[in-house]
Order: C-alpha cells, then structure tokens, then sequence
C-alpha cells in the first residue's frame, strides 16, 4: 500500500516542486528549460496515475483516501483516489503532455509563465479529481478557472483577451450558481462531504416544502456545471476561449480542463443525488441537445479551432447522455468517453497548430489537398475523426457503443435513437473539414510546403497510437474491469 | 430570531443577485461587468453564513465564508487585470469592443 | 438585535442596488464597499466573528483598493465617459425588475410550499472556529494556498510591463 500512498502524494508534490524550481531559477534559465521540467511533471503523472491503477486494481480496492496531516480527525476532510478518478489524472497528465508538446513550437515569449500557469491547473485539476467534499471541490474549480482564465489571457492579444474576459464572466456565474446550491444543501445537511451528503438521504424523512430549496440547489448547480462544461444552451463562451487562447492552451481547455471542471462535477452529483430522477432527466435533456446545436454550429464554421470547439460542446452531449442513464455502465462509458476525447481532440488541436505553423492559416476555404504534403498531420486527423464519429474498431466506437446500452437498459430509448442518429452530423462536418483541408488539390502557393516536425510531430504520432491502439484493444480493456470487478 | 429574518436574508439576497445579473448584462463597462458579479457574490456569501446559522454549523460556514472571500479577491484581480490589458489595447472599457470573435 | 439584522440587510440592499445603477465606477465601488461593511455587521450580529473581519477588512477594503487602483490606472471615471456608457438608459428598467421579482419571491416564500428548515442553536466551544479550519478543512486551507499562488502568477502575467 506504500506505494499507492506515494503515488497519491506525487500528483501534488511534483507540479508544485517544478513551480518551485521554476521561480527560483534565474529568468533567462527557466524561459530555456521550463518546458522540459513541465514535460517531466506531466509524465510523471501518467506514469503514477497509471501505476496507482494497477496497483488499486491488484488489490481489489476501489478507493484509497490520505490526508496532509492529522488523519486521526475523523470528521476531517480528506483527498480520496478511486478507479475513475485515476483514469481522469491519466487523462490529464496525457492532454498536460500533448500541450507542453505542442508549446514547445507555438508558446515562443513567457514561457516560464505557461509553465507556472500550467503547474497550478494541473494542481487544480488533480484537486477537484481527489477531493471528497463538494466545497473543496468548488475551491479547486476556482483554482482550474483562474489559470484557465489567465492561460488565455497571458500572450494579450485582442482576441486572446476578449475569449478570456467572456470566460471569466460566464465562469463566475457559474460558481454564483454552484455556491448559492452549495449553501441550500449545507443548510440542510449541515456538511458537505460527500459520504455525509449521500448518508443524510435528502429526499426522504423531509417535509414536502423543503424539497423546493433542494430542487432549487440542484437546478442551480445543474446550470452552473452546464456553463462549465460548455453544454448548450450554456455553450457561449466556449467557442469564442477555445479559438482565441493559443493553441497549445486551447489543447488543455478543449481536451481536459471543460471536462474536469464541469463533466466531474456532474459525476459527482449524479453519484450523490442519483435518487433524483430529474437530475437524470434534466442532464439527459442538455446532452442531446448539446450533440445536435453543437454540431450543427460546427457544419457552418470556416475558423479551423472553432469547428474543432463546437464539435467539443457536440461530444460533451454524449458524456452526459452516459452519466444520465445512472447506472454503473454509464458512468463508464462517459469516463471511457472522456479519455477517448481528451485523446482526439488533442490531436485536432495538434494539427490545428501543425497547420498553423506551416500555412500561417485557421481559415479552412484558404487550404487544400495538404495531404500530399503533410501525410502524418492528414493521417492523425482522419484517426482522430473517424474515432470521433465513432467508426468501428476506432477508439470513439466503444464508448458511444457502452452509452447507447445504457441509455437503452435504462429505459432512455428516444435518447439512445438520437445520439446514435446524431453520430451521422459528426461525421459529417468533420468529412467537411477533412475535406477542405486536406483532400483535393494542393493550391500553387502551398507548393514549397514541408511536414511540421519536431515536438509537434511527435505529440500527433504519440495521440494517434493511443487512439488506434485503445480502439483495437477495448475488448480486452473490458474483459479487464468486468475481471476485477468494476462492471 | 424567528424564521422571518431568515426568510427576508433569503428574498433579500435573491433580489441583490438578480440585480448583479441584471447589472452585467445590461452594462457596456468592463469594471461595472466585475461590480456586478461582486454585488452576487455579496448575496452568496451571506447564503452560506445564513446556512451555517440555520443548521447550527456556524464555524463550518466561517470557514466557508473565509475561503470564498480569499477566492472573491483573487477573481477580482483577475477580472481587473483582463480589463485593464483590453484598455491597453483599444484605449476604452468598452464591452461593445470585444467583437471580434463571432460565427 | 434583530433590529439591526433588518437596518443592516436594508443598507445592504440599496447600496447593492446602487453600486449597479451609479453611473460613476468610483461611486459604485464605494457603494459596494458600504454594502458589504453592512454584511459584515449582519454576519457579527449572526455569531460568525471571524468572517465578519474578513469580510469589512477583505471585501470591502481591498477589493475597492484594487476597483480604485484600476479606475486610476484606466482613467475612465471621467463624467463624459459616463454618457458614453448609456448606463443611464441601459438601467432604467432596473427597479422595476427587482419590484416584479420581488413580488414573485414574497408569493413563492409566502406559499405554504415552501419552509425554511428550523434554526439548531450553536452549541460549539470558543476554539472550534481554529479546530474545523486546520483540522476538518485542511484540504481547503492547501487550497487557498493553491489560489493565492495563482493569484501572485497572474500579477505576474497580466500586469507586468511590455518589453
């Protein structure tokens, strides 16, 4: 068990240690080497995420809890690993290295603040993953918002600048709504941990009329984890944050940072409020809604990075069209889901960045035919489509398979018709975007056009091999958890 | 104190909220935008002392109250910075600036 | 005491009303430094000492600093700018807004559907503030050391000069 325990420490010590060293390393010095040490921090994380996995997993444990100090305390609050959790730091060490990766090409000044401001997200994000009480939860979302906020802001471009102020503004709304939720909960339960929460059994021994302040906190806290997710129709800052920051942030924001700050917090919800129907109704709701708006927004873009960011909003719907369905595959679909797309759309914005980099474009009616001349870039950006759309044996096929069947055992059957209707919309816009930029004939002007090299290169090849090799070999990943226990 | 205090902190906060949102919404400043969102977080702060003075967890909610004013400054920083770096760009606080990311 | 609960929620409720309808930003971020040295009081009147300090010394002082500093820095309380922002127009319809949602909430607490839970009186010794802080909350105390962090880089990212 020694090991797990250090392995739960390192997801704090090492981002904070490269802070330290980072701040206190001469300027000139930390603006060189920065971004290997962050390069280390995210590996590291994989490799202790994946290692605490295992080793969970080998000894038939589902979670493990530690604390700072005092643990004998028993009413103490207290950070908790489990199964799920570890899969989402995995996912958040894998997007942290794809984007220190592609950093390394596209973040040319301040590097030693990306780094610093990389560092406290990760923490950020680890926390909201680890922590077992709704309050530290909304305080490590604050600490995911700020650097996300600030992340965007940094280089201060106009756009950069105005995509972070709408961030900002929608995002403190969001936790206005999740705090005033927070508050009518604790004023009934008198706790906010979540073993209290769910023990204290809110709907059952009240009086009728207080079910009026608990529908009101779960309304409220249903719209502000929509807003941090991006869901429709709560997805107006989305867009505009993704395509403005740089694209090496805007890999973190699309590919982790909207799902740790607004998918977990719905994991966490339906896990403690499961006896209410309308959660699962109302999430059921803005997951299909989200698909449909969100992909049909995407069929009319011409900015490269925004299609890529409607189709997230799109791809966010099916996440919690699995968390709505309520039961164990659910859940597991929509984690599987959202390590399917932390990978693909990483490598979307990857090759947004490659293209960028080589054409000094976004605009997609100025590419074409870059096939010919960008194979590996053309090739990662087909993976990562058709496991998108959720083309067999493709990654994406398999989660949106696991939340279909539990849409369907649990008796959503209209929304399973329609999420699987829908895949069709994916396919179609990216087909669209694919096409444009890639098919077809090579403009004259491309013509001296070379492959990206480099960081870039091997961020796309790294995220393609994870996404094939995690569709081919999904069977036995599944004949895995029903072994030791989780399905 | 009877219930009634209760209630009217209740509709009272409730009623700063809206007039917040209503604030931000409505406003073409930058800096009324974050005044607006700090006259809400006013009204959630009093939500969690209420709480804590209803189920008789007064320190909990304390506690609460602290970490969320801590957090209250550090986004206003932030805010604040965001919209004295777009002054420096376009030389107004004016939100009707902030057109160009559309579509 | 219960006077001053409801004096106090009164004060803090105007001068909220009217940190969003000022025209001026210097006037409103005074008004919302009033608003909330008056929550300040209702929290002391409410038994949570500590919170009270922090919020009449933190809120309601250094966020107005930090509102002051901006407005000097951007030079924008000037009175021919106030006509530029429309604010006058734009918030007109404000009171009536509030006097509508006002009535609806006043219906809503009123109906005998809804009850606030019954208050539990305290029954905590003096030292249990310093107790559930470093002990029951120690996960938030590391993260309010997380968020100042974040707080002291984004003075670095955002306010630093350009070379």
């Amino acid at each position: 068990m020694q090991v797990i325990e250090y392995s739960a420490v390192l997801f704090f010590a090492v981002p904070l240690a490269i802070l330290l060293i980072n701040i206190l390393f001469p300027k000139q010095l930390a603006e060189k080497f920065s971004i290997y040490l962050a390069g280390i921090a995210a590996i590291t994380q994989i490799a202790a995420s994946a290692a605490g996995f295992l080793l969970l997993s080998a000894y038939r444990l589902h979670e493990y809890e530690f604390s700072f100090w005092d643990m004998t305390n028993a009413g103490s609050v207290r950070f908790g690993v489990n199964t799920f959790s570890l899969v989402i730091l995995f996912c958040i060490g894998l997007v942290s290295l794809a984007s220190i990766l592609v950093a390394n090409r596209t973040v040319d000044k301040k590097r030693a603040g990306y780094v610093n401001l990389l560092m406290m997200l990760m923490l950020g994000m680890n926390g909201m993953v680890m922590v077992t009480d709704l309050f530290s939860l909304y305080v490590f979302l604050e600490i995911v918002g700020i650097a996300s906020f600030v992340l965007i802001a940094m280089f201060k471009s106009d756009t950069g600048l105005e995509g972070a102020f709408k961030y900002l503004v929608m995002s403190i709304l969001a936790s206005i709504m999740i705090l005033t939720g927070l508050s009518f909960i604790f004023m009934q339960t008198g706790s906010l941990q979540y073993a209290h929460v769910v023990g204290m059994n809110l709907l059952e021994g009240q009086s009728s009329p207080q079910l009026m302040l608990i529908y009101a906190a779960m309304t409220l806290m249903i719209a502000g984890f929509g807003i941090k997710t991006g869901a429709v129709p709560f997805h107006s800052w989305l867009p505009d944050a993704h395509q403005s920051a740089n694209t090496a942030v805007s890999v973190l924001l699309s590919g982790i940072v909207i799902k740790v700050a607004g998918i977990y917090g719905f994991i966490v919800l339906t896990g403690l409020f499961s006896k209410l129907p309308a959660v699962n109704m109302a999430l059921a709701i803005m997951g299909t809604v989200s698909i449909i708006i969100g992909a049909l927004f995407a069929l009319r873009q011409n900015h490269f990075k925004r299609i890529v960011a409607y189709s997230s909003v799109s791809q966010m719907g099916y996440i919690l069209l699995g968390l709505s369905a309520g039961s164990i595959l659910g859940l597991l679909g929509a984690v599987v889901h959202v390590f399917n797309h932390a990978t693909f759309k990483s490598t979307l914005f990857t090759n947004a960045a490659a293209v960028h980099e080589q054409t000094g474009t976004y605009d997609i009616d100025e590419m074409g035919g870059l096939e010919k001349k960008m194979p590996v870039t053309g090739f990662s950006s087909l993976a990562a489509f058709m496991s998108t759309a959720g083309i067999p044996p493709f990654a994406g096929f398999w989660s949106k398979l696991l939340i279909i069947m539990a849409l369907w055992d649990s008796g959503f059957q209209l929304f399973a018709a329609i999420a699987l209707f829908a895949s069709i919309f994916t396919a179609v816009y990216f087909l669209r975007l694919q096409k444009k930029v890639f098919f077809g004939k090579l403009l004259s002007k491309f013509a001296g056009l070379t492959e990206i090299g480099g960081s870039i290169k091997f961020a796309q090849i790294m995220l393609t091999v994870v996404t094939i090799a995690t569709g081919l070999f999904f069977p036995f990943a599944l004949l895995y958890l029903k072994g030791i226990g989780i399905l | 104190m009877n219930a009634f205090v209760e209630t009217a902190m209740l509709v009272v906060g409730f009623l700063l909220i809206i007039a917040g949102c209503y604030g931000l919404i409505r406003t073409y400043h930058l800096l009324k935008i974050v005044i607006g969102v700090e006259v809400a977080m006013k009204a959630v702060t009093m939500f969690i002392v209420l709480a804590g003075f209803i189920n008789g967890k007064a320190a909990l909610a304390q506690t609460f109250v602290i970490t969320v004013i801590v957090i209250e400054v550090v986004v206003a920083v932030v805010a604040v910075g965001i919209a004295i770096n777009l002054y420096n760009n376009y030389g107004s606080m004016d939100v009707r600036n902030l057109k160009k990311l559309k579509g | 005491m219960e006077a001053v609960v409801y004096i106090c929620l009164g004060l803090m409720f105007i001068f909220g009303v009217l940190a969003v309808m000022f025209r001026s930003i210097l006037k409103s971020a005074i008004a919302l430094a009033v608003a909330s040295a008056m929550l300040g009081i209702i929290m002391y009147v409410l038994g949570s000492v500590w919170a009270a300090i922090f919020e009449i010394s933190v809120c309601s002082g250094l966020i107005t600093v930090i509102f002051i500093s901006a407005i000097s820095l951007s030079n924008t309380d000037k009175q021919d700018l106030a006509k530029l922002y429309e604010d006058k127009e734009r918030m007109a319809f404000l009171p009536t807004v509030l006097i509508i949602s006002g009535v609806t909430l006043l219906l809503v607490v009123t109906s005998p559907a809804f009850s606030l839970p019954a208050a539990v009186p305290v029954a905590e010794a003096a030292d249990t503030l310093r107790e559930t802080l470093w002990i029951h909350r120690q996960v938030d105390i590391w993260g309010q050391a997380m968020v100042i962090i974040t707080g002291a880089l984004t003075v670095v990212a955002l306010f630093k000069e350009r070379e």
